[in-house]
This record gives structure tokens, sequence and C-alpha cells, in this order.
């Protein structure tokens, strides 16, 4: 169930706008923010919001990457597998992090903090090898900052 | 140094203000054309100026907004493209980070031109610290009356709003991206119609590049001939971003004369070949661009030259190989690229593209057998009938590596292993 | 016309024409398998590539992307076309299975016959095939994704062509899957057409898996009898049974599709129920000997109490020519009826609806596609007349405005305005409606077409809803093409000659418009056009009450349409009762001479649709009973006989001759010509030209806003599945009938004290509905619905919207006690 101030401040969003519809995608992340991911009832939920069809917001939800219609970890890193990266060493990067983790790409930590997902290629080319995680850039990667980094994450947490 | 133009507030640390970039000569143009500028008089001096589109298709924008009728139906539209998600490619996400007030005012210039009164960002996820600094300086400039109601007094509305995508390659699409915002499956949607006639909700919807948009407001503001006495070369016109990447010393974007040449760009400002590097070929303007094999190490970099040498300038994201680099491997990683982000709509690039990657993954990996050359020759050329241009950009690496490298796909063969081990 | 070239041939085609419908009708059959004439096109499978050598867009191209160009020069033998189409085959078959032996669509699938064609026998890609999770979807359709080729034209007819939301294509690139969010049974009624538009075997029929190749079918062209509608289906029969039946493709009535009631209602011919055998005082008998025997009892009762002592009964079921046998063997035997419907109210409002289908304003469901502007009243599509709903929608994706004027919550595909009006406020609503969709003045009518305006523009209706009706008026206005559709079980006896009477009105203004009646079975315009208004249920029932009818004759009819109980007392009065049937009913059991009679499988038949279409079925196979039920399950047949087993069944038209002791030889042809005008003149594929009627001086009926008043009108609906007597025999659409509920208006609940899921009994006067309640927020005040659904003896009802008082609803508990 969303929160009341949450699905208030949704439909706000979505009385401002001419066509809601527009919102899919935005309401899809404001409910993966909530939920962790967009779980079946997130996607009933945000077709309630925007006078879709739980099938039509499906249908967008499954097609993009950022949009996760499975269980992630709290911090999801999306490594670069494209070419610059991969030029760069990205691969082995790549393996130490899966190693490191223990998990395979696609999987999640038994902790549930850490989800590695390879992605195309992140923009960050000039800063190769890079990846995202939960949306913040980090690169160029060496396997000496990847443990500062998860050590960091891990202390945070 | 050469002139700089869009990258004059570039600092290396900071984004630009509003007030740096006004003090530059900011929102003049927008000034101008709002005081005493006819919506065609916007459109001809970019048609004049020969702005052709930066986002990889190179279609004058001038011409594309003058499509926009007269009489065309309200409300209209203008996206501003700026998902980027071809590999290699960044210059867009750098130019929201120098000086994004220049993007805002060559929207609203564009919005102008065709009067529209809404601007939509179309920015990929990745892009999210960009996507915040310009919804932050959206409102500043609403503040100062640069956008949203009766601009500068002049009596016009433009609102910008930034909508964010899921994150998909084929997003960046012009039909695509629409379906996208209207929160449909971003298929793309071959016209007609075209959008500058039904886009966006069925009205005139105007599509551009970050770059191309960040040109708008200094030939709106410095004229035509101008911007084309920006240009090295005849054929060229205006600057461009290069964003330069792989075996360089210095990988980054810099502002460079339309028809600089490619040695120049390397050696000048990447710095060089990286430490041992010998240059073998590169990608010049994006992963949907060909090999560009050395003996085109000097071209001038400008469309018509591309053109001229079989290959294209598209996004001007240059990718430097080197002579250690397997070029099998770069084109098995893109058509990994490719075969993950198809829309999945039509068979050539949804079935074609994996079996593509899994030939190049056995030559690649030493099971390569003679006879798939021909095989991707043929699939190659195949490419070309898919449903939109995203197969064919695939296309385009896939082909050159055929044909320019066909010694290294053949040593694959021969050798039962990769070259470059 | 525009003259291009194809392959070296002239074609002429009507400008707008694409390419690869062009390249059809020369005979050069171009490779598709995303294209498809009722869901457009659009360019994703790429198979149907061409090489456009002279024309506006020279190269490889899409022929269904492209129109035909004056001057145009296409070629489908280029060497890179072909080659193209080629690889896009063998792109396709990368992922496809290879085990077409075990696939229930082999045979029957464009991907095996294109890849076959293309020459793409041999593999040389070393990938592995990609899989996925198949989902159950019910008990129609099987889903099997790894057969999938991306087409698109599930979703496409599924969610644009037919409206439902529940099918959809998730995920991109090579993952793309085309499903429901999770497992489940798919919500269209129209869900079984998957199953024809998908080119490969991932809809197959579920019913028919692995009963055999479309090679090992006889394919029979027939109409489905299921309702008024007459749509075109291809029936496959093998080893005597009915396996499955497809939609064929009709242009002007069902376009490419059928309904699942369509579909998979033909079970009953081939139920171990079913009877095969004749029944004489309950003994089984030969059939020429319970023939003897019915014809000799009713002679006798005959020449006892007079020949108009003996009756027939009959339904919407029965063909033209048994129409044609109980017209002519009942005038020459002197015998009353066939009655039919319920009472006087049904029975007046069919044949209001059938004597006014004239011909200038009878329409197709074509014609309804292409229509702007559509008011429903009284009738349910998808629950009455499926297809109908399809044909709403397309006119609505045009830009249609659909209103729907209704006393149920109706359930379209689409979105239509509303109107909840009880049936008794139908006509007045209607011919307000009118009043207003004619422009002033009316200067262009006939004294007698100003009259009725001048009627349509006194009527008043209640107060409440005026407002919305006037609107509705207003935005006709406009229309160039309107349409009333109107039935006939939930309206008023006059609600369907006001219907027609305003399409006539509007027609008389200069437009195209069109008057479209929903009607009570696959022939009930036949009857409506050949029987006699007063021949109906309550009259049967007053005279089998006054022992003026002593022998009764049923034919192919359930009794309760005629609003008997299965167990009415009153037919205990009968002499005799002779029950002609292929269904095995109450009536049957309790007969005193059983004859069983053949489906329309075996006997063929000929229809007229409510568009007055006359449609024939071929016999698809010569009857008995299935081998799988003779042999008992095993295969080969271990049975032999001489004779077919289960054979005995008659064409009902020949037993009623051997009744009227003509013998059995009378051909079908003359029993047609037996029909009064126009029906005796009925060709198969040809539409009946109904006479002109003037349209009736009509005066506004009473303002209807008290009629209801202390009371409710008991309005008895007909669900999709469930309420069909034939289709309602099927097992696989039993899984899907709604649960039987009385409908209420949550104000009436409230002022009732009623609440959903108490038992109320409702005292109809013939007799007592019982049911659970539920609170239905669409539907008009004053009124209470009655499922047509198993469970609920909703026959007291029969005869149309009939007023209870409040004092007649109860609650019970729920074992019945009060
Ligand atoms: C698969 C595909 C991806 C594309 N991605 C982008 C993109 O990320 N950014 C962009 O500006 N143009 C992209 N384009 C090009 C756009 O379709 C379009 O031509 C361009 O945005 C128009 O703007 P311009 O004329 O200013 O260049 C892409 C094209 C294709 C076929
Ligand atoms: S080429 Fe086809 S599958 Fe690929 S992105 Fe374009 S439409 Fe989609
Ligand atoms: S399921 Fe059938 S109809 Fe649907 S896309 Fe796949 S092959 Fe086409
Ligand atoms: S609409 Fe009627 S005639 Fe057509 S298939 Fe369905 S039941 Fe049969
Ligand atoms: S290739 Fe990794 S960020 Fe561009
Ligand atoms: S039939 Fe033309 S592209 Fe599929």
């Amino acid at each position: 169930m969303l929160p009341e101030n949450l699905k208030k401040e949704l439909q706000d969003r979505i009385a401002a706008v001419d066509h809601p519809r527009e919102l899919v995608v935005d309401v899809l992340f404001a409910l993966q923010a909530h939920y962790g991911f967009v779980t079946d009832e997130a996607v009933e939920e945000a077709a309630g919001l925007l006078g879709m069809t739980p099938m039509e917001v499906d249908e967008v939800a499954t097609f993009y990457t950022f949009v996760y219609r499975r269980p992630v970890g709290k911090y999801v890193i999306h490594v670069c597998d494209s070419v610059i990266c991969w030029l760069e060493g990205g691969r082995s990067l790549q393996e130490y992090l899966s190693q490191k983790l223990s998990i395979a790409p696609g999987e999640t930590t038994a902790d549930g903090l850490f989800t590695l997902l390879p992605v195309c290629c992140i923009g960050y080319c000039d800063r190769a090898p890079a990846m995202l995680i939960n949306k913040k850039v980090y690169g160029p990667l060496t396997p000496e900052t990847i443990d500062q980094l998860l050590d960091e994450l891990r202390e945070a947490h | 140094m050469t002139a700089q133009v869009l990258f004059k507030n570039r600092h290396p640390d900071r984004i630009a203000t509003l007030a740096e970039y006004r003090h530059s000569g900011g929102y003049e143009a927008l000034a101008k054309v709002l005081a005493d500028s006819s919506r065609q008089q916007v459109q001809q001096v970019l048609t004049d100026a020969v702005l052709l589109g930066r986002g990889g298709a190179a279609f004058p924008a001038g011409v594309k907004l003058s499509t926009v009728a007269a009489d065309a139906p309200y409300p209209r539209y203008v996206v501003c493209n700026a998902d980027e998600m071809e590999p290699g490619t960044f210059k867009d996400r750098v130019l929201i980070h120098a000086d994004p007030h220049q993007l805002l005012e060559g929207i609203c210039l564009a919005g102008f031109a065709v009067d529209a009164h809404e601007g939509i960002i179309f920015i990929r996820p990745e892009y999210e610290g960009a996507a915040r600094i310009l919804e932050r300086e959206i409102a500043l400039a609403e503040k100062e009356g640069l956008l949203g109601q009766n601009i500068l007094g002049s009596g016009f509305d433009f609102d910008i709003i930034v909508h964010r995508s899921g994150g998909r390659y084929i997003c960046g699409e012009v039909t695509a991206q629409l379906n996208a915002i209207m929160g449909r499956r971003p298929n793309p949607q071959q016209p007609p119609p075209y959008p500058t006639e039904k886009g966006l909700w069925d009205r005139p919807t105007v599509l551009q590049n970050v770059e191309t948009l960040c040109c708008m407001p200094h030939i709106v503001r410095n004229g035509a001939d101008w911007f084309k006495g920006l240009a090295r070369t005849e054929s060229g016109a205006g600057t461009k971003i290069f964003g330069i990447s792989g075996r360089v010393r210095r990988p980054g974007c810099f502002e460079l004369p339309m028809g600089v040449r490619l040695s120049e760009i390397i050696e000048n400002h990447a710095g060089g070949m990286a430490e041992g590097s010998r240059f073998k070929a590169c990608l010049p303007g994006g992963a949907s661009t060909g090999f560009l094999p050395a003996e085109h190490y000097d071209i001038p970099m400008d469309f018509e030259s591309l053109k001229q040498a079989g290959n294209r300038l598209g996004t001007g994201a240059i990718m430097v190989f080197d002579h250690r680099t397997c070029l099998v491997g770069v084109t098995l990683n893109l058509m990994e690229f490719f075969a993950r982000e198809s829309c999945g709509w039509c068979t050539p690039c949804r079935e074609g593209l994996p079996v593509i990657r899994e030939l190049l993954r056995e030559i690649e990996e030493g099971r390569g057998k003679p006879e798939y050359v021909g095989v991707l020759k043929e699939m190659g050329r195949h490419l070309w009938n898919a449903y939109c241009a995203f197969a064919p950009g695939a296309a385009a690496p896939l082909e050159s590596l055929l044909a320019h490298f066909a010694d290294e796909v053949q040593e694959h063969i021969e050798r039962k292993a990769c070259p470059f081990g | 016309m525009i003259k291009l070239i194809i392959d070296n041939l002239r074609v002429e085609v009507p400008p707008g024409t694409r390419v690869i419908d062009a390249a059809e009708q020369a005979g050069i059959m171009i490779p598709r398998f995303c294209y498809h004439p009722a869901l457009g096109a659009v360019g994703a499978c790429r198979v149907c590539a061409v090489q456009v050598l002279e024309g506006s867009c020279r190269g490889i191209r899409m022929s269904c992307m492209i129109e035909a160009e004056e001057g145009m020069v296409i070629s489908t033998t280029d060497e890179e076309a072909v080659a193209f189409r080629r690889q896009v085959i063998e792109w396709l078959m990368a992922n496809h299975p290879h085990d077409c032996p075990v696939c229930d669509e082999g045979g029957q699938c464009l991907l095996q016959d294109m890849t076959v064609s293309g020459g793409h026998g041999r593999r040389r890609l070393p990938v592995k095939k990609r899989t996925h999770i198949d989902q159950h979807l019910g008990p129609l359709v099987v889903h099997e994704m790894n057969r999938c080729i991306q087409c698109y034209r599930c979703v496409r007819f599924y969610r644009e062509y037919a409206g439902y939301t529940d099918l959809g294509v998730m995920g991109s690139a090579g993952r793309v899957y085309f499903g429901r969010r999770s497992d489940g049974v798919l919500e269209s009624p129209f869900a079984g057409n998957l199953i024809d538009v998908c080119p490969t075997g991932v809809f197959t029929d579920r019913p028919s898996r692995f009963k055999g190749r479309y090679w090992d079918f006889e394919r029979t062209p027939s109409v489905c009898i299921h309702c008024s509608l007459g749509c075109r289906v291809t029936v496959n029969t093998r080893y005597r049974e009915v396996v499955r039946v497809e939609a064929a493709h009709d242009p002007q009535v069902n376009g490419w599709f059928i309904c699942d009631r369509g579909r998979y209602g033909f079970p009953y011919a081939s139920s171990p129920q079913r009877p095969r055998s004749a029944r004489i005082d309950g003994r089984k008998s030969g059939v020429d000997e319970a023939l003897d025997e019915a014809a000799r009892r009713l002679s006798g009762i005959a020449q006892r109490h007079g020949s108009g002592s003996v009756a027939l009964a009959a339904s919407g079921r029965v063909c033209l020519e048994t129409l044609g046998a109980l017209t002519r063997f009942g005038s020459e035997k002197g015998w009353r009826g066939p009655f039919f419907r319920a009472g006087p109210r049904t029975a007046e409002a069919l044949q209001s609806a059938s004597k006014n289908l004239e011909e200038k304003i009878s329409i197709s469901l074509k014609d309804i596609e292409k229509s702007d502007f559509i008011l429903l009243v009284g009738c349910d599509p998808v629950n009455e007349a499926p297809m109908l709903a399809l044909s709403v929608r397309q006119a609505r994706r045009r830009g249609a405005v659909v209103a729907l004027a209704d006393a149920r919550s109706v359930q379209l595909p689409l979105d239509a305005r509303r109107l909840a009006l009880r049936p008794s406020q139908l006509t007045a609503a209607l011919m307000r409606f009118a009043g207003k969709a004619v422009a002033d003045g009316g200067a262009a009518l006939s004294d007698r077409a100003r009259g009725f305006l001048q009627a349509c523009r006194d009527s008043r209706v209640d107060p409440a809803v005026d407002e919305q009706i006037d609107h509705l008026g207003l935005a006709a206005r406009e229309s160039r093409r309107p349409v009333v559709v109107c039935g006939t079980s939930a309206v008023a006896p006059d609600t369907p000659a006001a219907a027609a009477n305003v399409a006539r009105l509007l027609a008389a203004e200069g437009r195209k418009a069109g008057f479209f009646p929903v009607l009570p079975g696959a022939n009930a315009l036949a009857l409506g056009l050949a029987g006699r208004t007063a021949d109906h249920g309550a009259a049967l029932r007053e005279a089998l009450e006054k022992g003026d009818v002593r022998a009764l004759v049923v034919v192919e009819t359930n009794l309760s349409e005629l609003g008997f109980s299965a167990d009415d007392p009153l037919l205990e009065n009968l002499e005799a009762l002779v029950v002609c049937d292929c269904l095995d009913s109450a009536a049957g059991r309790a007969a005193r001479v059983f004859i069983p009679t053949q489906t329309v499988f075996e006997a063929g038949g000929t229809f007229v649709s409510a568009e007055a279409r006359v449609r024939e079925a071929r016999p698809a196979f010569r009857g008995g009973t299935p081998v799988a039920q003779v042999s008992g399950g095993g295969h080969p047949p271990r049975t032999f006989s001489p004779d077919i087993p289960g054979a005995d069944p008659l064409p009902a038209w020949q037993v009623l001759a051997a009744l009227a002791r003509e013998g059995t030889r009378v051909s079908a042809d003359t029993l047609r010509k037996a029909l009064p005008a126009p029906l005796c003149g009925a060709a198969p594929g040809k539409r009946l030209a109904l006479p002109a009627s003037a349209p009736d001086a009509f005066q506004p009926p009473e303002d209807p806003a008290t009629a209801a008043d202390g009371g409710l009108e008991v309005v008895v609906c007909e669900h999709i599945f469930g309420s069909e007597p034939l289709s309602r025999r099927a097992a696989c659409l039993q899984e899907l009938e709604s649960a039987p509920r009385l409908g209420l208006h949550p104000g009436d609940a409230a002022a009732l004290q009623l609440s959903a899921g108490q038992r109320v009994a409702v005292d109809c006067g013939r007799g007592v509905i019982e049911g659970e309640i539920e609170i239905v927020n669409e539907m008009a005040r004053g009124v209470l619905l009655v499922p047509r659904l198993r469970g609920i003896d909703w026959h007291a009802a029969a005869d149309g919207p009939l007023v209870v008082a409040v004092a007649d609803i109860r609650s019970v508990k729920p074992n019945g006690e009060s």
C-alpha cells in the first residue's frame, strides 16, 4: 500500500499535466524508490493513478533498464560493459566486482545490499571504465577504488 | 586555442551560472527575436547557417523548423533530445554541465520559431545529475523572466520541463522518443505522418539534439555567415563538440571547428595516442558509424568529408582503437550493445543482431568457420531493410569491419583464436 | 483506378490499395506475417519485401507499407528481395523450435509454409534457441510462447481491434513476451481469434488439442447459429465429430473474426448425452416406428378434438427448411402455431423488429463499422450478439459517437455514453432523441414523417435524463451515417418499431441511416416474418388451460423460452407431447414420443440473420455417434457394423413431413418455397428485400415515469456463455459462465433493505424466481436483472420486462425458507 503522502504527491503531479500517461516512468520511479523495486502491486497502483490499465503500465515498465520489476539490493551497481569500458579493462573489473560480492551479474548479495547489473554505455566514456551506483557515477575504476567504494557503502549502511 | 562558442563558459570544475551566461551574451538572442523578429526569420537564419542536426542524422535544423506549417494546430512542442545513449557519446552531458542556460535559450528559440509554448527535455536516467541541474536552472530562468509566462515582457510564453527516460538506446530515435514521452512503448513509428505534422499527442513537434539547440542562440545573435565562418572547411559550418575516448592520452570533449582534421584532434587536443599505442582505426561518430581505417587519419571531420569516405560524422563521438585492439572484439561488443537495446519490433534487428553477435563470438573465441564471413556480410546488408535506423546503425561497424579488416577476421578463423590474445 | 505492373503483370487497383493487396488481386501471394487486412500494416516482420523498380520509393520496400502508385513497377522475384525474405525466415527460424510434429499449428502454420516455400531447410547458425515460460490462459486457448515470431498480431487484435486489456507485449529486444501479466483466463470473449490471427502455434485451440491435423479434417463452410448475426464459420470434422470451428472470412458480416460462443459452442453435437434414438412412452424405439406412432397419435387427437387441438412450438434455432415444414404442414393439417416466444410482449417486440426491417434502412455489420453515430437501445451486444460489439468498436475507433440506452450495466469494449433507462422508458427516450436529432423544419419530409417527427418532439421522458437525451440528439445532428441498434428482449414491445421509425425519419432527411435489430436466435427474423404475433407462449398456456390444445409438437425448442418451466404441470394436460430435438432437454425427457433430430452440422440448413442475410450451412458430415465414443476412446475403432451407429437422427423438416404423413422424401427446396414472401425467395448469400412498411403514426407512449412506481421491471439478461441453449452445453464455456445473481441498483437495494449476497424470492405471477442479490452500479433504477443462467429459474419472467410489486419480493434463507 502506498503511504497517503506519496499518493497525494503523485496525484497532485498527475493532476497538473494534460496527459497523465506522460508521467508513467516518473510514477514508476517514485514507486520503485518506495518499494525498492516495481512490484506487481506497484504496477497496479501506478495504473490506477495514471488512468491506464495495469497491462499498459507493465508493457512500459518491462521495457526499461532502470525500472526494476524484480527485487534489487539497496545499492544497484550498473557496471558499464560497452566498448570503451571494455577496452579499458571493464570486463576484469566486472569480474572483480562479482568475485568481491560473490554474486554473478544479475544477482543480489545475500545481505540485500548490492545488485550487480551490467549495462550499456552510461555516457561517461571519458571516465572509463565506469559504473553507476544508484545513478551516481564512478570512474575511472581500479580494483582499489572499487574496494574503497564498497567499504564506504557497507559502512554507511 | 580555437574559438570557443558552445564551451565559452565551460569551467573544469563547475557549471556556468545564469549571470555568467548572460554576461557572455546569453539570452540576447532570445530578447532580440522576441523584440523584432518573425518566426520565419529565425527559421531562415538557421537554414542559412547550414546548421545540421548534431544528433547523428545531420538534417538541416532550419528546414525542420520550417516544416511546421503556419496554420498547424496547437499546442506545438519542442523536444530536446538529451538521451545520448550511443556508446562513445557524452558531449550532450558535458554541454549541459558546462552551460545549461545555453540549452534552455536554444530550446526557447526553437519554440519561438514554430510558435510552440512547451519544451520537453528528454534525458536518460544515467544523467540524473544533469536533469537536476536543468530543473534548477529552469526555475532560475523563470524567476528572471527568461522562461515561463510573458518572457521578457514580450507576451511570449514558454515552459520547459525535464522528462526522465526509463533508459533504452532506442528512446533516442525521434519517433520512439515521442512514444516514450507519451507513456507508450518506445517503438519507432515510420512516417508519415511526420512529427512536425503529428508528433506528441498528434500535435506538431520539433525534436532536436542538445548540441543543435545549443548552437541556435549563437547563430541568431551572430548571423549565419559568422557561423559558417567558424568551420575549417567549405563544406562544414560552425563548431563541433568532439567527444574522444579510447586509446588516447586525454579522453574528453573538445569544441573544434567543423572540418578539423582527425589527426589534429588526436594529437593536439587528446594528447596523442596512449602510451605505446599506434592508431589503427576509429569510429568517427559513435557506435553506429563505421571503422575509419588509418588511411583516413588526416580526414577533415565534417559531415561531407566523412560521407565521401563512405562513413558518417554521426554524433562526432570519436572512439580510437590502437594496434593492439582486436576489432572483432570491438564489433562483438558493439553487437552485444545493439542486440540488447533493440526495441524488438522488427525481425532484422531483434533476431538478426543476436545471430550476428553469436557468429562474431564464434570467430572471436576461435570457433569461427570460413563460411561465417559470407553469412555476416549477407546479414549486414540485410540489416539495412529494418524498420528504423537502429539496425542500419549496427550494420555500419559490422560492414566496415568486414570491408576494411577482412584480414584480421580471417586471421581469427585460421588461427582458431584471437590473435590479440 | 491505378495501373501498375507487378512481376510483369498489369494490375489495376483502386487508389489507396497496398502493394501487397494489389499483388494478391493479381494472384501473387507475397509472404506476410504481421500484415493482416483487419489489423492493418505495421511493417514489423519484414517478410513482405519486394523490389520497387519504378516509383517514388525505389529499392527494397515492404509491400504492406507502400501504396500502389500509377506507373509503379514491382518485382517480387527480384534476387535481392528474395534473398532478404529468405534471410528473414532464417532469422525467425533461428529461435523457433524445430518440433512441428508436436505443434498443433502444424499444417496450418504460416511460418511452416514460408519456411518450406522459402527454401530454408538447413541450419547454418551456431546459436542457442531462446525459451520462454508459457502461461495458462484458460479453457479455450493454449499458449506456447517459444513459437512466437513477434509479429504483434495478437496484441493488435486483442487490444486495438477488440478492445480488451489483459493481453499485451512485455519486455524489449529478443525478450519480448506476448501474454498476460500473470497466468489466468483471458478476459475477452473474442480470445479464440488469437488462434486464427497468430501465424504460428503460440495460440492454439485447447478443446481440439491433438485431435488431428488440418489435412485430417473435413472442412465445411457453415454458419454460426448461436446468435442472430449469422457469422460465417468453417467447421472441422473428423471421425464423426465436430472437432473445431474457425472463423471464415465474410467481408459484409463478421469480417475475419467470430466470438468464443460461436467458436466453442459446438460440443452439443457430439455430447454423449445427446439423444440419438427415438423413444415412445419412455422406451427406446426405431425412428420409423416413433414417427408412425407420433403421427398416429396426432391424427387421433385431431380427429377427436379437431385439428386445431394439435399445436406446434418452435424457436429461433429452427432453420428455414424446418420453418417451411412447420408452415406448410401446419397449415395443411390445420395445426396451430408455430408458437414462439414467451408472451405478447416479446412476441410483439420480435415482430415489430422483423417487419420493420425494410431494405432502405437495413444495414450490415460492415455498415455499422462505417457509421458515425450509433445508438444502442435495449441491447447488450457482447452478450446477445457478440460480434456486433466488435463492429461498434471499429466505428468508435474511427471516431463515431456511441450511445447506449439500457436498463442493464452493459459492458462494451469501448467507451460509450450511457443512459440507464427502464425498458418502459426506452420508446419515449428514443423518440425524444429523434426529435432533437432532426434539425428544425424537416421541410424535405413527407407528411407522415413530419407527423412522426411531431410525435417525437411531443415525447416526454423522465426529467432526470431529458437533458442527456437532448444532448445526444444534438450530437446526432451532424452525423451522416447514423444507426439505431435495437434489441427485442429488454425493451418495451413497441421499442423496435420506434427504433426503425427513427432510422426512417433520419433517412428521410437524406442521411444514410440504418436500423439493426438484435434478435433472439439464428433464425428469429424468419420466425418473426412467418409467424403470427398472437401465437406465443402465453397464448399456448391459455389454450392448454382451456383444453383447446391436446397435443403439442415441440420442434428444436426449449420450452423455457415459451415461458414454461421444466416440470410445468400444464404439460400434463396434454394427451400427446411430441418432441423433436437434437438436445437432451426437460421437455424431451417428458415427451410421450421423442424423435432425435440432426444438428446443423449434419443436416445443414438455411438461416436468415438479423441483417436479413440468407446464410447457408452445408452438411459437414453424415452424422452418427463419434468414433471415439463408439470405440471407447481407442483407436482405431474396434467396433464394426454395416450401419453408422447413432445415425438415427433426421433433419427436423423430415420429421415434420413424416408426422404429417408426407413421407421423409420431401425436398428442402420445396419447403423453403412454402414460406410466405419474401422468405420463399431466400437464396443463400443474398439479402432478403423486405418490403417497405410505412412508418406508423406513432403516439408517444404514456409518460412512463410512473409505470414502475411501487414495483420493479424484471429484465431477463442473456449472457454470452450459459444462456444460449446450444452453446451452454459446452463444458469449456461452462467454466466461463458468470455466477447467477439478481441485479439491483444500489438505490433500490437500499430502499428494499437488501444487500449484496442476500437471497430473495421474487413472485412473478407464473412462478417464483429465487437468487442472490448483486448490487449493480451502472444499471437503471426500478429494475431487477435476472440472468438467463443455470441455477436461476428465469422462465417465469421470460416474457420481457414485466413489473413485479415490491410486495412480491421477499428475502429468503439460503435453504429456501422465508
Ligand atoms: C537508434 C537511434 C538512436 C538515437 N539516439 C539519439 C540520441 O541519443 N540523441 C540524439 O540527439 N539523437 C539520437 N538519434 C537521432 C535522432 O533520431 C534524431 O535524428 C535527432 O535527435 C534529431 O535532432 P538533430 O536534428 O538536432 O540532430 C538516434 C537515432 C537512432 C536511429
Ligand atoms: S530496427 Fe526494428 S527492432 Fe530495431 S529498433 Fe528499429 S524498429 Fe526496433
Ligand atoms: S504470439 Fe503469435 S500473433 Fe503474437 S506476436 Fe507471437 S507469433 Fe505473432
Ligand atoms: S456473434 Fe453470434 S453468429 Fe457470430 S460467432 Fe458469435 S454467436 Fe456466432
Ligand atoms: S563505454 Fe562505458 S561509459 Fe561509455
Ligand atoms: S507483412 Fe509487411 S512487414 Fe510484415
